[in-house]
């Protein structure tokens, strides 16, 4: 009886929903036909709580104290209630206990034996008793975090870019796949995907309110970088780690470790990933490190559609980070407008009001703690999330624009997808030496082989 | 009594229901112990007495591991039980019966059924993946995560038997590796320092120099011939029409296929990516690159020496022809289809070079298969799926044709040099051909002639079928993908044509 109770109850709310959902886009207009409009959950999108909900204690231990570690901890421990620190890891001690002084400003602490550092570390971090692991250290570094987190059973938070290279990125997807047959749920730092005003336009747009998508641009141009120049004592390896950066090897390159993002909107966007790259690439003003400072990449999507990739990191330049998506019927900036193939505007997001009842530019929940809310609430409510091999795939697309701009040949998805390479040393210790690669200069061969000593 | 019947009146339903109750549990309760008792492995191999199947099981490592896990035969050989168990279970069971009490096993060509296409009908994905559900284990290498990936990613053309096919029966002859040191049994013997010369136009047999290989040369005259098959031939395909009279030039063609021996003194002498130093001498070879090692067993355990060589790609089939013209000092290459089917018919139109029609022989016919064929004839002249258990067979089992080549319709296919297309036939503008060369692009070549995997309507001289470059390589876990050995195709080799040296007269 009960039961039927619940049933009857949610098909009103589901009754009612529709109703509701179905005069608002009659009063936006933008959506072509509204019976047919599909559900956020029926596109897949995550569900958008405020917080997540009470269960289990869940400790997290963080890999990778930086500046990101240090906010994805915060992040995660702000999405619910009953969250806490379990460990803290890092290759470098002045790092951990960074993050053990911003915690001590919340009143929270962490052991001295649930602290590890040096390169082994993040071995130490997952052995010791926590739920879920944070991944934030630089990306040369994810796959074998990733691998070791889902082999020990704990849930994944990991920053993007997931890995630098084609064997790093299979071998996500090989743990990725793990971590699904074995219930471990698994979100990825791509906040775009957990960020309001972007699922409220993807809504819009995957029911039609653009037509279908044929064109695209994605953004990330902006000033130089930090970067660190190199002290007394310190070895070729500990340099580079502290300037991981600037370092290819490490870094992917700032196409994969920022650019990533508009390219992940993209490929979400338009439903599928690019056949193939092709692009330009140079280093004109940055002081350390081997990696580019701009890349332009025409990303090819079959039938003529296509996508333009750009990204630059210099001083004194126009800037801008963003995206766009053109259809048949009308184009979007993926975030918060919808536009008629005249430039009228047909949908845009309502962001809250101020006290003055002024509409803001931000969410109400902010996308950095939305994410760990979904993985919080998909460990305690059993609702499942894996989004390892998305982020892996979209990871890629960077890799292979990077790759056409380093080599300036076009690649191809099924190249770049089988690929055997693999950047950095083969074995790595704070003494190994490893001479990094000259910065490649396009149609010349890449001498970006494996020779540590 | 009466108060007995009066009751049941009233409560008819309910007896009805009860006495159904009861009746489905006695019948239930016999037909799960029959269920499992016949789903017991002592069960199943109280029949399944043919060749080692018991043994070679208890071998594989799915008995025969330290875990000391028992993957029992209905584990494989049936689906998941939530998935068509017992409908599957009824089907085999049937055809099991019917096959014990009315066919005998000694007339089965079980040797013939150890095939990836087969197995695949014997066994199930979903019985595979029950167990097997996590695919990326912490134990499994990096190149058994891009393995399973790449399956994972082509689910639709790919089946867990295509690796694994003999994890549940073990075979020891099965290799899943590059050989490394294939092709290195040979030992020292007497070696050929020259080539043959010749001085006429006659058969003549060829020492391969630097190795103690020779083989057979039979003159073939030119004449004139109708290319393809008339529209009433039984079994004829479009693309071996319309009928096109051809004038074909003079030329040597092999009398039997290339053998292992024969291709075995190219790969020796020239294979030196990937193998050891030692075996390397490029310089010799004049930069005609040779093959890599292959995957595997290319031979399939079958034998090398004489049986025809398989396996190789096209490519390797051309770099063998032109490693051979370079240490012989003549042109060899492979045939065109032209000058294939002309030596092939033999001198004749009928669809075979010997007696009989392909309605005679074929087992796509209803009545053939189940009357029999009289197979007297046709297995004189040609090993194919009738006779030869499965696997390739040896050059001199069968009678050659008129012109005496032997095995040109059967054994194992024949790559063509010709870019293969379905309207090649119509596209030819001239009235009369002389010497023709196919199609000047395409994406796969001409493959002509059966193999030991064909049903006699495939044997027909006039029969064409083409390289099938993914399919062939499905299996090849490399990447990128061997451009000297298909994974996945058995049944084709060559067989090499010689041209005419300008300086022999002919009659």
């Amino acid at each position: 009886m009960n039961k039927m109770k619940k049933n009857i109850d949610r098909r009103k709310f589901i009754q009612n929903a529709s109703m509701a959902s179905a005069v608002g886009a009659l009063a936006l207009g933008a959506l072509g036909s509204c019976k047919s409009a599909k559900t956020p959950e029926e596109l897949g999108l995550p569900p958008l709580r405020k917080a997540a909900p009470k269960g289990k204690k869940l400790k997290a231990g963080l890999i990778g104290c930086g500046h990101r570690g240090t906010g994805a901890l915060l992040n995660f421990l702000s999405a619910g209630p009953d969250l806490e620190v379990g460990a803290l890891g890092d290759v470098f001690p002045e790092k951990v206990a960074s993050v053990r002084d911003r915690l001590s400003k919340y009143k929270l602490s962490v052991p001295d034996d649930k602290c590890f550092t040096g390169l082994d570390a993040f071995q130490k971090v997952i052995d010791s008793d926590v739920d879920v692991v944070l991944l934030a250290t630089p990306p040369y570094f994810r796959p074998d975090h990733f691998k070791a987190a889902v082999q020990a059973k704990k849930h994944v938070f990991m920053e993007k870019p997931v890995a630098v290279d084609s064997v790093g990125i299979r071998s996500v997807i090989a743990s990725a796949r793990a971590a699904k047959q074995m219930g471990l749920n698994v979100v990825t730092g791509t906040q775009r995907r957990h960020q309001r005003d972007y699922l409220a336009c993807y809504e819009q747009v995957a029911n039609g309110a653009i037509g279908q998508p044929l064109s695209a641009k994605a953004f990330w141009n902006q000033e130089h970088v930090w970067f660190r120049r190199r002290q007394a004592g310190w070895t070729d390896m500990e340099y580079m780690l502290r300037n991981w950066n600037n370092f290819y090897w490490l870094s992917g390159d700032h196409i994969l470790d920022t650019h990533i993002h508009n390219i992940d909107v993209v490929n979400w966007f338009m439903g599928k990933t690019p056949l193939s790259a092709t692009g330009y690439g140079g280093r004109h003003r940055r002081e350390t490190g081997n990696q580019f400072d701009f890349f332009s990449i025409d990303f090819n999507y079959g039938n003529g559609s296509f996508s333009h990739s750009m990204c630059r990191q210099i001083d004194n330049c126009s800037n801008g980070v963003g995206e766009m998506v053109m259809g048949t019927k009308g184009y979007t900036n993926c975030r918060d407008k919808i536009f008629d193939l005249n430039g009228n505007i047909i949908w845009q997001y309502q962001y809250p009001l101020d006290k003055e009842g002024n509409p803001t530019t931000k969410v109400k929940v902010s996308p950095y703690i939305q994410e760990h809310i979904h993985l919080v609430t998909a460990i305690r409510s059993n609702i499942y999330v894996n989004e390892g091999e998305r982020t892996a795939l979209s990871n890629l697309t960077a890799i292979m624009g990077r790759e056409a701009a380093y080599t300036g040949k076009q690649i191809t998805w099924d190249q770049i997808m089988s690929s055997k390479s693999k950047l950095g040393p083969d074995k790595l210790d704070m003494n190994t030496v490893y001479d990094a690669p000259e910065t490649p200069i396009p149609g010349t061969a890449i001498k970006n082989t494996s020779n540590s000593h | 009594m009466k108060r007995l019947i009066l009751l049941f009146k009233r409560k008819k339903t309910l007896f009805i229901f009860l006495a159904g109750f009861a009746c489905t549990l006695i019948l239930i309760y016999p037909f799960n112990k029959a269920v499992s008792y016949t789903s017991t492995d002592n069960y199943c191999n109280s029949c399944h007495v043919h060749d080692h199947a018991e043994d070679s099981w208890r071998l594989s490592a799915h008995v025969n591991n330290k875990s000391g896990v028992v993957v029992h035969c209905v584990d494989c050989h049936l689906p998941p039980k939530e998935e068509g168990y017992l409908k599957a279970k009824a089907y085999h069971g049937a055809k099991d019966l019917y096959g014990f009490y009315f066919k005998d096993s000694a007339d089965y060509k079980w040797e013939s059924k150890r095939t990836a296409e087969l197995a695949n009908t014997f066994t199930y994905e979903s019985s595979c993946k029950k167990c097997h559900s996590n695919l990326y284990p912490a134990t499994i290498s990096t190149k058994g995560a891009d393995s399973h990936m790449h399956y994972e990613n082509h689910n639709e053309t790919m089946t867990c038997l295509n690796c694994h096919m003999h994890t549940g029966h073990y075979n020891p002859n099965y290799q899943h590796a590059q050989n490394q040191s294939f092709g290195d049994e040979e030992g020292p013997k007497e070696l050929f320092t020259e080539a043959t010369t010749i001085s006429s136009f006659e058969n003549y047999v060829e020492n391969i120099p630097g190795s103690s290989v020779s083989f057979s040369m039979v003159a073939i005259d030119g004449g004139e011939f109708l290319l393809g098959s008339p529209e009433d031939e039984s079994y004829r395909r479009k693309d071996e029409g319309p009928q096109r009279k051809v004038k074909v030039s003079p030329f040597f063609m092999a009398e039997v296929e290339v053998s292992w021996d024969e291709f075995l003194a190219w790969f020796g002498q020239t294979a030196s990516e990937g193998r050891k130093e030692a075996e390397t001498n490029l310089e010799e070879v004049d930069a005609i690159s040779g093959a890599t090692p292959p995957w595997g067993a290319p031979d399939q355990g079958w034998g090398k020496g004489q049986r025809p060589a398989i396996t190789m790609s096209h490519h390797a089939a051309v770099q063998y022809c032109r490693w051979l013209s370079h240490v012989t000092g003549k042109t060899y290459r492979l045939p065109t289809e032209a000058e294939w089917e002309y030596a092939a018919r033999g001198g004749k139109q009928t669809a075979y070079p010997f007696e009989g029609s392909p309605k005679d022989y074929s087992e796509l016919s209803f009545w053939n298969k189940w009357l029999g064929v009289d197979t007297a004839v046709i297995g004189r002249y040609v090993s194919y799926k009738a006779n030869s258990n499965g696997k390739s067979q040896l050059a001199d089992m069968v009678k050659a044709n008129p012109y005496g080549l032997k095995n040109m319709n059967g054994n194992v296919a024949e790559f063509c040099s010709d870019w293969y297309s379905a309207d090649t036939y119509k596209n030819y503008k001239e009235e009369e051909l002389i010497d023709p060369k196919g199609p000047s692009r395409g994406r796969e070549h001409v493959v002509r002639g059966g193999s030991f995997r064909s049903d006699a309507s495939e044997l027909r001289s006039a029969a064409r079928s083409y390289t099938e470059t993914k399919n062939w390589l499905k299996t090849d876990p490399q990447m990128p993908k061997s451009i000297w050995w298909y994974s996945d195709a058995n049944h084709v080799g060559f067989r090499v044509v010689c041209e005419v040296p300008e300086n022999i007269e002919i009659k």
